[in-house]
């Protein structure tokens, strides 16, 4: 595993013992998350957006990364439902290809380039998933 | 002076037809009922309204859709239709009409649409989906409806005719007799065609059926090939273990209904009115009815058992078991909503996602956005035959004071309670009470009384609140990435077990 995609235990204990994300339906699953990815394989890392899936019940967002060999790798990672993200008034002009993110999240058990994604920075701080002034966004990211 | 008479007569005539057409209370034509086109209509769209004016290069296209149609039509794939082809199709479907928004109900794959007669204008205006976004208004006695913001995903038809993001349908819907709607869409599409084109055909109303039934188009498919499995422990025909631990039928929740406040909405006739759009505060239900620290990617739930008083599911220990199996990650697979299929009653109200409610006095249609609708029959008082199975059963409902009581049964047995696999079989009978206690809130439980995997009855207890928003579109089968993820991991195990 390169340098970037970092052990990051502890970070994924904050998020999920922040006040409020333990009741309020963060994964919005159609089935069990965890019978996909790893709970033994976080990640982290920044790259640029190649594709967006506005999908659901999950969306998709396909991540170029480079690591400290240069060498370039797709992951895609799955997102919460993108309805989530458009009743936060997110559209997808948006996140033109090219967009910088920094993620969060845990790789597939099959230990392909494929993620679950908890956290979404852009370059300017803004996070995906969180803040809104949508109420019912709260509830069903 | 004869033309005259004979435009007077022809007034006259189309009034006296008018005045026998039957009416909502608002005025407006009533087309509440059951309805189906003519047969074959949707098969080929250039029969009903000749040659489409294709652009040239799109016409290319349609002639290379139509000759790899058996494969290419999304509608093989079970896919959402796309409007008008929803309209078109060999299956019955249901309109529910109220002054503020009409419930198109579809046999097929349970699919809906809803029209909203309130607002001219979509809160999500630009955001693309299958069906479009629909918006109607009364011209006299015609319903117009306008829709728009389609992706370029969906057929026209089973021929290869096809659009694009850009089409925009104007479709007119006129009562023509008691039995008969005259439909009419008009097709603007300035990317695929050189003008406008208009399609029109007819709906009658199909008589004699008890209810709108289910045709599940995934689900029936995953059966036939074995993508899904059957479990004849739980699916319609298994019957109670003789080793069971006997059923206590009569152990029930005591807890008192909640009053309604004077806030409450209401119909005509003084019964609270609970249409609208509404989200559950579910208490993480779909992760567990009795409460769960959750695991890295799934969040907790807080339990929302109300009896027995421990918060527990009285499980028979066999069931117990297979519920905590259920939670191993090579039976994700097997949830029946990783394949898209309808989560059940009362699952879909507890899923992560908002719904809509379009009530009349005959009837109470839940809009749930995970694209499956389910109705609640207030007029009918008996169940449909024992041998008709369906995934959301089969519901009838009366209203006791301002509580909606709902008795549900015919439940086919396929369905989990929740993605953490909490049991249930086609035996289950389900007694649901509604009491909205405000404006913004109604109070629902669900006591589920299931003799094969339970020990007594439960009761959970859940607000459903309301809230100022629109449904949005889930194209969940269209767009699932997930069940093959879900299918290597199920694979890999059983190819381990295999080699023990």
């Amino acid at each position: 595993m390169n340098n970037r995609i970092k052990s990051l235990l502890s970070a994924a204990a904050v998020l999920l013992g922040g006040t409020g994300c333990l009741f309020s339906g963060t994964a919005s699953a159609h089935h069990s998350f965890s019978a996909e990815y790893d709970a033994e394989k976080p990640i982290s890392f920044t790259g640029k957006v190649t594709e967006m899936k506005w999908s659901n019940p999950h969306g998709w967002i396909f991540l170029d990364v480079t690591d400290d060999k240069g060498k370039v790798t797709n992951w895609a990672l799955e997102t919460s439902q993108s309805n989530a993200l458009i009743r936060r008034g997110w559209r997808k002009e948006d996140l033109p290809v090219g967009t910088v993110l920094k993620i969060e999240g845990w790789q597939a058990r099959n230990g392909t380039p494929t993620g679950n994604i908890r956290a979404v920075t852009l370059s300017d701080g803004r996070r995906l998933f969180a803040g809104t002034s949508n109420q019912n966004a709260q509830e069903e990211k | 002076m004869l033309r005259y008479l004979l435009g007077l007569f022809v007034v006259l005539a189309c009034t006296v037809q008018a005045q026998n057409l039957p009416r909502a209370a608002s005025g407006k034509p009533d087309m509440q009922g059951i309805w189906q086109v003519t047969a074959g209509s949707g098969a080929d769209l250039e029969r009903l309204a000749g040659t489409l004016p294709y652009l040239p290069a799109a016409l290319a296209q349609k002639q290379a859709n139509y000759s790899a149609r058996s494969s290419k039509d999304p509608m093989n794939r079970c896919w959402l239709p796309g409007t008008p082809r929803v309209m078109l199709l060999d299956y019955p479907f249901e309109i529910t009409q109220t002054d503020a928004a009409l419930a198109v109900t579809f046999q097929w794959q349970q699919v809906y649409r809803l029209i909203y007669t309130t607002a001219s204008k979509s809160r999500y205006e630009g955001v693309e989906s299958w069906m479009g976004h629909s918006r109607g208004h009364w011209e006299g006695d015609v319903l117009v409806v306008e829709v728009k913001d389609f992706n370029d995903r969906s057929w026209l038809d089973a021929a290869g005719n096809f659009h694009s993001g850009a089409m925009q349908v104007v479709e007119r819907y006129q009562l023509r007799d008691a039995d008969t709607i005259v439909y009419q869409a008009t097709v603007t599409d300035a990317k695929v065609f050189s003008k406008p084109w208009v399609l029109n055909v007819e709906f009658k109303r199909q008589k004699g059926q008890p209810r709108l039934m289910e045709y599940q188009c995934q689900a029936e498919k995953e059966e036939a090939n074995g993508a899904f499995e059957r479990d004849d422990r739980f699916w319609y025909g298994a019957k109670i273990p003789a080793t069971n631990e006997p059923f206590d039928a009569k152990a029930s929740n005591t807890k008192p209904l909640p009053k309604s406040d004077a806030t409450v909405h209401r119909m005509a006739d003084g019964t609270p009115d609970m249409s609208g759009y509404f989200l559950t505060d579910a208490g993480g239900a779909n992760y567990g009815l009795e409460g769960t620290k959750g695991n890295f990617l799934t969040p907790g739930a807080k339990g929302v058992v109300i009896d027995p008083a421990d918060g527990n599911l009285p499980y028979q220990q066999w069931a117990r078991t297979e519920r905590v199996n259920r939670e191993q990650p090579y039976r994700g697979y097997d949830d029946p909503t990783a394949h898209c299929f309808v989560a059940g009653v009362p699952r879909s109200l507890y899923v992560p996602s908002p719904f809509h409610i379009v009530q009349t006095k005959d009837r109470v249609v839940f809009l749930h956005e995970r694209m499956a609708w389910r109705e609640i029959d207030l007029k009918r008082r008996e169940h449909l035959p024992d041998a008709t199975r369906l995934w959301q059963g089969d519901s009838i409902g009366h209203f006791e004071g301002d509580t909606l009581v709902v008795d549900t049964r015919n439940f086919n047995g396929k369905a989990w309670h929740n993605e953490v696999g909490d049991v249930l079989s086609h035996m289950q009978t389900i007694q649901e009470t509604f009491t909205p206690v405000s404006e913004g809130k109604i109070i629902y439980r669900a006591t589920v009384s299931d003799p094969i995997p339970y020990k007594r009855p439960w009761t959970i207890e859940l607000p459903l609140n309301r809230m100022d928003d629109e449904l949005l579109e889930v194209a969940c089968l269209e767009d699932n990435n997930d069940l093959q993820h879900l299918k290597d991991v199920r694979d890999e195990y059983r190819a381990a077990q295999a080699k023990k």
